[in-house]
């Protein structure tokens, strides 16, 4: 695969730039954890629709009759996908792979990766954002809370990274 | 001046192109950095490679002082930015969950979007994984609304806490990431591998480091917060404080779960 990837500090004043015209433009920084609990709303809406109104949660998304898609955030995470896949593909990078250290097997390695987005859902809920929304798009706003939250997130990953050394060593 | 959107200039229906748009450049810039790649993204925390710090705190930075400069030239209106409310608890812990979420799974949320459209079939689970820990939460959530909403101070910025003004923090958070830079640099030299980290020249760090540096220090000279540089007729703090507390108070004011109500929470 190709991994001559761009120099870190160049995309980080880019990505400033990027939160800054959403701000300018906005009010507000990027995300995009609320899509993928959007996405659960719409599809708790579709099966059973008197339980994604009764869901005190999921109601918020629905306030007015609106659809839960209709959001902010979900058109920006559309974006990114399509952002990404652009990159992806003028960079020949876009390949089917599981991708995984040397030393763990394929299916260990999806297993991990649900388990790690299950727990990632769950807590981009629980703390209202996840590193873009909460840690970026917070810490530029120097938003005390965010500060501490992503504070927290290099704390529980570090604290964690010795005993899954071999799914990514 | 900005926040264009809060000032009329378009309507909802052109927010979302507009969302769509900076997602593009979001994702782009992602993947350009290689953080649809779990390996690399997981790689600081074994002190390998420290694109994750390096591109986070660079944006961070640039957006500080993108935002003050702003404010100091008029540009934009800072108290009618969305201020991110201080839950402390839930954010303790939920950091805490997704940092562990973050190295099991090898992506954060926005990450397993970019790792998705280039084909990574683990992104592909992760991102579903998602999908079915916010319909836990949202299952659950009756029984830890309590928690929730606990720590709720308000849309305290870090200003408010260390009662010094934005722009001697904007200065501190300058030094703050040069310092982490050149920690991140001699780190990677000695556990990293030459042969996939980026090249660059040491002088444009230099320049790079300097350069920020004399902004912070620029911005901690000014004060930005002297209301001289809000042109509404509000000073910026009261505003701020009167936009963000007064929708939170029916939850800091009566907790009992009939009448709860989540307002504004689109979080991340």
């Amino acid at each position: 695969m190709n991994e001559r990837y761009t120099n870190p500090y160049l995309i980080g004043v880019i990505l400033g730039l990027i939160l800054l015209f959403s701000f300018y433009t906005m009010g507000r920084g990027v995300g995009s954890s609320a899509s993928f609990s959007r996405i659960a709303a719409a599809g708790v809406k579709l099966v059973a629709p008197d339980q994604a109104k009764a869901n005190i949660y999921f109601a918020k998304y629905m306030r007015g009759g609106k659809s839960p898609l209709l959001a902010w955030l979900v058109f920006l995470t559309l974006g990114a996908a399509l952002g990404g896949l652009f990159s992806a593909f003028i960079a020949n990078r876009i390949k089917g792979e599981v991708a995984r250290g040397p030393s763990i097997g394929v299916s260990a390695r999806l297993w991990l990766a649900l388990a790690g987005g299950v727990l990632s859902g769950f807590a981009a809920r629980l703390a209202r954002g996840c590193t873009s929304g909460q840690a970026l798009t917070g810490a530029s706003e120097l938003a005390f809370g965010s500060w501490i939250f992503m504070l927290c997130v290099f704390a529980g990953a570090y604290a964690t990274a010795y005993f899954f050394r071999k799914e990514w060593l | 001046m900005g926040p264009l959107y809060k000032f009329g200039w378009f309507d909802f229906a052109y927010s979302l192109q507009l969302a769509a748009l900076i997602g593009f450049f979001f994702g782009f810039v992602l993947e350009r950095a290689g953080f649809g790649n779990p390996r690399k993204l997981t790689a600081i925390f074994y002190l390998r490679d420290f694109a994750v710090l390096k591109v986070m705190f660079t944006a961070i930075v640039v957006c500080i002082l993108g935002l003050l400069y702003f404010s100091i030239f008029g540009w934009i209106d800072l108290s009618r930015v969305h201020i991110l409310p201080t839950y402390i608890w839930p954010q303790i812990v939920g950091g805490l969950l997704l940092g562990v979420g973050f190295l099991i799974g090898g992506y954060c949320p926005t990450t397993s979007v970019v790792a998705t459209a280039s084909g990574k079939l683990d992104g592909v689970i992760f991102t579903l994984g998602m999908v079915f820990g916010s319909l836990i939460f949202a299952l659950v959530f009756p029984l830890i609304q309590g928690f929730y909403s606990s720590g709720h101070m308000g849309a305290v910025r870090l200003p408010d806490i260390l009662k010094i003004n934005s722009g001697i923090i904007a200065f501190l958070v300058c030094l703050m990431a040069v310092g982490a830079f050149w920690m991140a640099e001699k780190t990677e030299k000695k556990f990293g591998n030459k042969e996939t980290l980026p090249v660059g020249s040491a002088n444009i760090k230099r320049t790079g480091a300097t350069l920020l540096i004399l902004l912070g220090l620029i911005l901690a000279v000014i004060n930005p917060d002297r209301p001289v540089f809000s042109k509404s007729s509000v000073p910026v703090i009261s505003t701020e404080e009167t936009e963000q507390v007064e929708p939170s108070v029916p939850k800091a004011g009566a907790p009992s779960p009939n009448q709860f109500k989540i307002v504004d929470d689109e979080g991340c």
